[in-house]
């Protein structure tokens, strides 16, 4: 479950985000929407643990980490947490297969332990044939599906996607769109998708738009 | 005579009376010493200086004239007399040789040196004989023979004698000042008929004409107080002959004179200092030092009057490049009654700067 | 460029000494250290070729108060020959002086320079050391025609001969031919006038023999430079690789705006230039400042003790200094030439998409073309000198170098392979950064392998050197104490009632003595060495390489540049030069000199004493009786002749001034690997600092997966480690490739000499991990901006 209550950010005394609450049971799926400037990324900066609020709470799965130090943040992200990104990120030197476990080499599962989860997740993305390539012999909705695959590989509390499809056609998107919905359904993990494309937001379970104000369903 | 002295000395070599010399003895000139010839011909290496002196008049084919002189010197220097290496400097042999040309208006001149040994340089004792490299002066049977070679010219000439030795001052003993202590045994061989080969220009051309022989040797210094001096040796064309000089003082003042005189029939006559005087009448300035010398003198003796006219007026020798010498040596005219009666060599030197000797 | 310019100096300065000794002569006659017959002279001045002849005596004489390697060139002058010959080396007297004085027997004329140096004025009185005497002579005037020579002192040839105990010997005859008479075709016919061992040469041949000698060691150092050159060139490339890539949707953009393919190409060249010419500027500069600094602290031969006597001056080279600053601006050029090809042939489609940059950096390189290179680094070891000059060596070298720059990336592959596939994260994601992208590592790594390959050769070749001549002096120092008359060995002798009494002072058990001559065997060569010691009949007491063979003639012992020089082989029967005679040796083996690289012949005392004559020693090796006190001894010896004329040294101190020199003569080296480690290092940092910024997203994304900012930083420590380790790794098989082309090709024949092979493991170990260290830090440090918590946003930049 993740909790936030009352958050606010202010950058240079200018309010970026002001008292945000939003609560999210696990296997909920929604939608950020909002114009440009309205502090989406701040928000999604705090909720990854990569920036931390002025004044609010955070909690995932009742632990509080508005507050924790930094090497706290890397390990609750390292174990809780999966980001899917609008440029892919996939990292070039390592292969699909490895890409994906690595998540999990970086809890300290080696070999078969990681290879093994990282394989059916692949074929969960319908890449299972691709887990020896190399990033750069896939196409940009492949490449994407990687991602996901890399952020649910160790089963997170709560994947954050921010425009997953900002650098895809509108079919991959739709397509790629669609898994990432099936697939943070199937772990039961939360899901967080921020776009500002209302057919993204459309596949999410809830649509949520994050004005000046606050966050309004 | 001192000026062989002096021109030793100008070769860069022959200061006396110092360090160097002072352990050495050299066999002094003594009054009453008679010369003995062929003996006396050769070279006397006991006395410090001595030199072989021929100086002349040419005619190439076609009549022009030239002078010439050589002279070969022998030093004995008093260094290295135990000293066992073959190159110990105990005697040298200077050479220098000079071709006076009205073509070409000032002289031609070189000269050669070396140590004894190595058969690079040398001399007899018995005859006259001495060379350097393959430069030489020799003498055979009564006649002599003189070569040289230079890059610019060279000659090689026959020199016949026609009667005796002509013996200087006493019999020989050749006074050179007052003092007694300043002599030389000196005698002449004048009227010598020329004959040989001239290299000039490239081309050898045979010649002849007369020459003059000086041979002198002795072991002392030029006395104190002389600048430098005049000297003449004079082929007349009836046969005499007349050596005169004189030794100048700071102001241009005779310190000493001689002179000797050969009558065609043989007959020579000494002359005290009395009896010789030289006096200037044309003063020619050298363009290359700035040195004015007398080129035409009145020379009398007794009740004779002379007057010299030079072949040519620059007849400078410049040699500072090599033994720092600055003087005039050439062939001249001797007129009497403005008649041209003889032809021989003049000297003057210590008209540059004060003379620099031991 | 700082090698350059001392070396120009000294060179400058040593060829001017001699073309004032050579003056104007047509040809030299040269004969051994211990001269030619005088009546050479006679028959050579008589000759109708010869106008003049100058016979000269030349030795090398002590002054008394001259530090122990100080000598002065006493030349004993015929003036008379020599006015027509040489006319340079006339003696001018000085004012006061007599003007016989340039014959007088206690004369020496001293060149104004040395004057200055000895600090004395005409008048003055000189002692020179004679045999081990010691003669009082006045200085009478100087040399005008060679006011600069420092050393240059003459005096008459007789007085020299006397003096110096030389009666009856010279040592050149300077000849002036006739006027129609060419050097070429006189040489023959007065060559075959003179006996064995006395050479007509042309008088630039000595130059040429100086500056040969210093010629090989000189190329040796301007290799070093070349190499540091080298290694700026791959900084150069790297950064300008580098700098592409952080650009490359910079370009893209630009090119996709319709820049032409040729302009971004020109324009990359251009920038690349600019640095090269920046760079060459600077290191003229610095190269001045270094060269003037190794010439006060070094001297001119930089420390290698060819120049002895010589005070160099440096003066600024227009021409070496814009040379060396167009090979600068050709590195950078020439370090551009491929990121400007690759940026300008890459279509900006391709550029623009992201993780492109792969494209450059994951080249698998030319590993066919490497091993090709490597090989024919093999084949070119086998080219002999040529005019001296190892250039096969060279070529090996550079071959060798090329070849393994060109397998960088298969070794690089290959390393990654050997990585585990466990290990922490870090570890893991540099691995697989080196096995899928190893170009980045070799761009890094090229200048570190170039570094490390020179510092680790020339490390090998120095301990194999040191260690060799360390093991030679003990070989050769085998007596308690050595006693000599004098540094120079032309006018510093012990006479045989000297040699009597050196073996019955108190407390010596025997004395072995030496006596140094030296033989002219071929035209245009430098003379030989002879060395005249006791010997032990199967050479066990010489530092011998190689088989010994006995012969039936007296045995000659010869050094290892007889074999390369004069082509010698041992079991020869070889006919030498001596005392005017040629006779018949025979060559029974060979020893190592590291003394003399003109070659050197050693001859048992007493064979020797029986051919030439020659009863005279330099130096006597002396051992001590049982129970005698070293130091009375060594009193007592040196009270035998005046007050330093006889030097006392012991094997230890002999060695400990020996590797002093030695160590002196290299610290050059260690300068230049100094820089060339630095441009290395360099080469890493600026290689990672360029690349962390384009991997500032990557380093985001890790830090959103999990990673800590430390584990980014082990990760980038490893990455520059693995970096510099696999450049050290080749470096250090390929230095040691190159470690054995220095010796075996490059010193053998430079030098002609051989050693046994030393490889300093612990300190080769030492500087590896450290290199390795050094550049793991250079990574972090030029990483450093990309791990700033900033970055960590940068994933989700826009484009």
């Amino acid at each position: 479950m993740l909790e936030i209550e009352g958050l606010s950010r202010q950058f240079n005394r200018r309010s970026v985000l002001r008292d945000v609450s939003l609560r999210l049971q696990a296997g909920e799926y929604v939608a950020i929407v909002g114009e440009s400037g309205v502090g989406k990324s701040t928000l999604l900066n705090l909720i990854a643990g990569l920036d931390r609020p002025d004044c609010g709470r955070l909690a995932l799965d009742g632990v509080a980490y508005a507050q924790l130090d930094e090497d706290a943040l890397t390990r609750l992200r390292r174990d809780k947490l999966g980001f899917v990104f609008q440029a892919f990120h996939v990292l070039p030197h390592l292969t699909v297969r490895q890409n994906v476990a690595l998540p999990l080499w970086l809890q300290g599962l080696h070999g078969a332990a990681a290879d093994r989860p990282a394989q059916q997740l692949l074929e969960a993305v319908g890449l299972g044939e691709r887990a020896a390539s190399w990033p750069r012999e896939l196409s940009g909705g492949e490449m994407q599906r990687v991602a996901i695959a890399r952020a649910l590989v160790h089963q997170p509390s709560l994947v954050l996607a921010d425009e997953p499809t900002g650098n895809l056609d509108p079919a991959n998107g739709a397509k790629v769109l669609a898994l990432l919905a099936e697939r943070v359904r199937q772990v039961g993990a939360i899901g967080i998708l921020v776009t500002h494309s209302p057919a993204a937001a459309a596949t999410a379970d809830r649509v949520l738009h994050l004005t000046s104000s606050g966050l309004q369903a | 005579m001192q000026r062989r002295d002096f021109l030793v000395a100008l070769a860069g070599l022959g200061a006396f009376g110092l360090d160097a010399a002072a352990a050495v003895e050299f066999a002094p000139v003594l009054p009453g010493y008679r010369l003995a010839f062929p003996a006396d011909h050769g070279a006397h290496p006991d006395f410090r200086t001595e030199w072989w002196y021929a100086t002349g008049w040419l005619n190439l084919p076609e009549g022009s004239p030239l002078g010439f002189q050589i002279t070969f010197f022998r030093v004995r220097t008093g260094i290295g007399e135990e000293n066992a290496s073959a190159f110990a400097p105990r005697q040298l042999i200077l050479a220098h040789a000079a071709l006076a040309d009205p073509a070409l208006g000032h002289l031609r001149h070189d000269e050669r040196s070396a140590r004894l040994g190595f058969g690079r340089a040398g001399f007899a004792t018995d005859q006259t004989k001495v060379w350097v490299n393959d430069w030489r002066f020799e003498q055979q049977g009564d006649n002599y023979r003189a070569e040289v070679r230079s890059a610019e010219f060279a000659y090689a000439l026959d020199l016949v004698t026609s009667g005796p030795p002509m013996l200087n001052g006493r019999a020989g003993f050749s006074t050179k000042a007052a003092d007694l202590r300043h002599t030389s045994y000196y005698y002449s061989r004048p009227q010598l008929k020329v004959d040989g080969m001239v290299m000039l220009a490239g081309k050898t051309r045979p010649v002849s004409g007369q020459a003059w022989l000086d041979h002198e040797w002795s072991s002392e210094a030029l006395a104190p107080g002389a600048q430098g001096w005049d000297w003449i040796g004079i082929n007349l064309a009836d046969g005499s002959a007349l050596m005169a000089f004189r030794l100048r003082g700071a102001a241009d003042t005779a310190l000493w004179s001689a002179a000797t005189f050969r009558q065609a029939d043989g007959s020579t006559r000494s002359f005290p200092p009395e009896a010789v005087a030289f006096e200037a009448l044309r003063q020619w300035r050298s363009p290359r030092t700035g040195i004015a010398y007398p080129v035409e003198w009145r020379v009398r003796l007794e009740q004779r009057l002379f007057r010299l006219q030079v072949l040519m007026d620059d007849q400078e020798l410049d040699s500072r490049r090599s033994t720092g010498a600055i003087y005039w040596e050439g062939a001249v005219r001797l007129l009497e009654d403005d008649r041209e009666v003889g032809r021989g060599y003049l000297e003057m030197t210590g008209y540059g700067e004060k003379m620099r000797l031991g | 460029m700082a090698v350059q310019a001392v070396h120009e100096a000294a060179l400058r300065e040593f060829e001017r000494g001699l073309r004032t000794m050579a003056g104007a002569a047509d040809l030299q006659v040269v004969g051994p250290r211990g001269g030619f017959d005088e009546n050479i002279y006679a028959q050579l001045a008589g000759r109708p070729e010869v106008a003049e002849a100058s016979p000269v005596l030349e030795l090398q004489v002590k002054w008394a108060g001259s530090e122990s390697e100080e000598t002065l060139q006493v030349l004993g002058i015929d003036i008379f020959a020599l006015a027509r010959v040489t006319p340079v080396l006339l003696p001018k007297p000085a004012s006061t002086a007599d003007r016989l004085a340039s014959l007088a027997e206690d004369n020496v004329f001293l060149s104004r320079a040395a004057q200055t140096a000895l600090g004395r004025q005409p008048g003055d009185e000189i002692e020179l050391q004679a045999g081990t005497q010691r003669r009082r002579f006045r200085i009478a005037g100087d040399i005008p025609g060679a006011a600069d020579n420092r050393r240059l002192a003459v005096m008459d040839i007789a007085a020299a001969q006397a003096h110096f105990g030389k009666l009856g010997r010279l040592s050149r005859i300077d000849l002036k031919l006739a006027d129609d008479v060419a050097p070429a075709a006189a040489r023959p016919a007065l060559q075959a006038m003179l006996p064995a061992g006395v050479l007509i040469e042309v008088p630039e041949a000595s130059a040429e023999q100086a500056g040969n000698l210093s010629r090989a060691y000189r190329v040796n150092l301007t290799l070093l430079a070349a190499i540091a050159l080298l290694t700026g060139g791959f900084l150069v490339f790297s950064a300008q690789a580098l700098s592409v890539v952080r650009r490359r949707t910079e370009f893209a953009f630009l090119r996709a705006l319709g820049l032409a393919r040729r302009t971004l190409f020109t324009w990359l060249l251009a920038e690349g230039a600019i640095v090269g010419l920046a760079g060459g500027i600077v290191g003229v500069i610095l190269g001045q400042a270094l060269a003037w600094g190794a010439l006060t602290m070094l001297g001119g031969d930089l420390g290698a003790g060819y120049f002895s006597g010589l005070q160099p001056t440096l003066q600024f080279q227009p021409l070496a200094s814009a040379v060396y600053v167009a090979l600068g601006l050709l590195a950078g050029v020439a370090g551009a030439w491929l990121p400007a090809r690759e940026a300008a042939t890459v279509s900006p489609a391709q550029a623009l998409k992201a993780g492109g940059e792969t494209t450059l950096l994951g080249g698998r390189g030319h590993p066919m073309l490497g091993l090709g290179l490597l090989a024919a680094s093999l084949a070119a070891c086998a080219i002999p000198p040529i005019d001296g000059l190892p250039l096969g060596g060279y070529l090996a070298v550079a071959c060798l170098l090329a070849g393994s720059v060109l397998l960088l990336p298969l070794v690089a592959a290959g390393i990654a392979r050997l990585l585990p596939e466990r290990g922490p994260v870090p570890a893991r994601l540099a691995a697989a950064r080196l096995v899928a992208a190893p170009g980045h590592a070799v761009v890094a790594a090229a200048g570190v392998l170039t570094s490390v390959a020179l510092a680790a050769a020339m490390a090998i070749m120095v301990a194999s050197f040191r260690d060799s001549v360390d093991q030679w002096l003990h070989q050769l120092l085998p007596a308690d104490i050595y006693l000599r008359a004098g540094q120079t060995q032309s006018s510093a002798y012990l006479d045989e009632a000297l040699q009597v009494q050196i073996s019955t002072v108190n407390g010596v058990d025997r004395s072995n003595f030496t006596r140094h001559a030296n033989l002219r065997l071929a035209a245009g060569k430098a003379p030989v060495a002879l060395i005249a010691r006791t010997i032990l009949a199967d050479g066990s007491n010489l530092p011998l390489v190689g088989p010994v063979r006995l012969g039936e003639q007296p045995a000659i012992w010869i050094s290892e540049a007889m074999l390369d020089l004069y082509g010698w082989r041992v079991g020869q029967t070889v006919a030498l030069p001596l005392a005017g005679q040629l006779v018949e040796l025979h060559v029974a083996g060979i020893w190592r000199d590291y003394a003399r690289q003109t070659g050197a012949i050693m001859i048992d005392l007493a064979d020797y004493r029986r051919l030439t004559g020659d009863r005279l020693a330099n130096d006597a090796g002396i051992y001590l009786a049982a129970d005698a006190n070293t130091e009375q001894v060594a009193a007592a010896l040196t009270a035998m002749a005046g007050p330093g004329v006889l030097e006392i040294s012991r094997p230890g101190e002999i060695r400990a001034l020996t590797l002093k020199i030695f160590d002196r003569t290299f610290a050059v080296t260690y300068l230049l690997e100094a820089v060339a480690i630095a441009i290395g290092l360099a080469g890493v940092a600026a290689s990672f600092a360029a690349l962390a910024a384009a991997r500032r997203r990557e380093f985001g994304m890790l830090r959103h997966l999990g990673l800590s900012r430390r584990q980014i930083g082990w990760m980038l420590a490893q990455e520059g480690a693995l970096a510099a380790g696999v450049g050290v790794a080749t470096g250090l098989l390929a230095g040691g490739a190159i470690g054995l082309v220095l010796i075996e090709v490059v010193n053998r024949q430079s030098f002609h000499w051989s050693m046994d092979l030393h490889v300093p493991w612990a300190s080769l170990a030492l500087f590896a991990l450290g290199l390795v260290a050094l550049a793991a830090l250079a990574a972090v440090l030029a990483g450093r901006q990309a791990m700033r918590q900033d970055a960590v946003l940068a994933v989700r930049e826009d484009w």
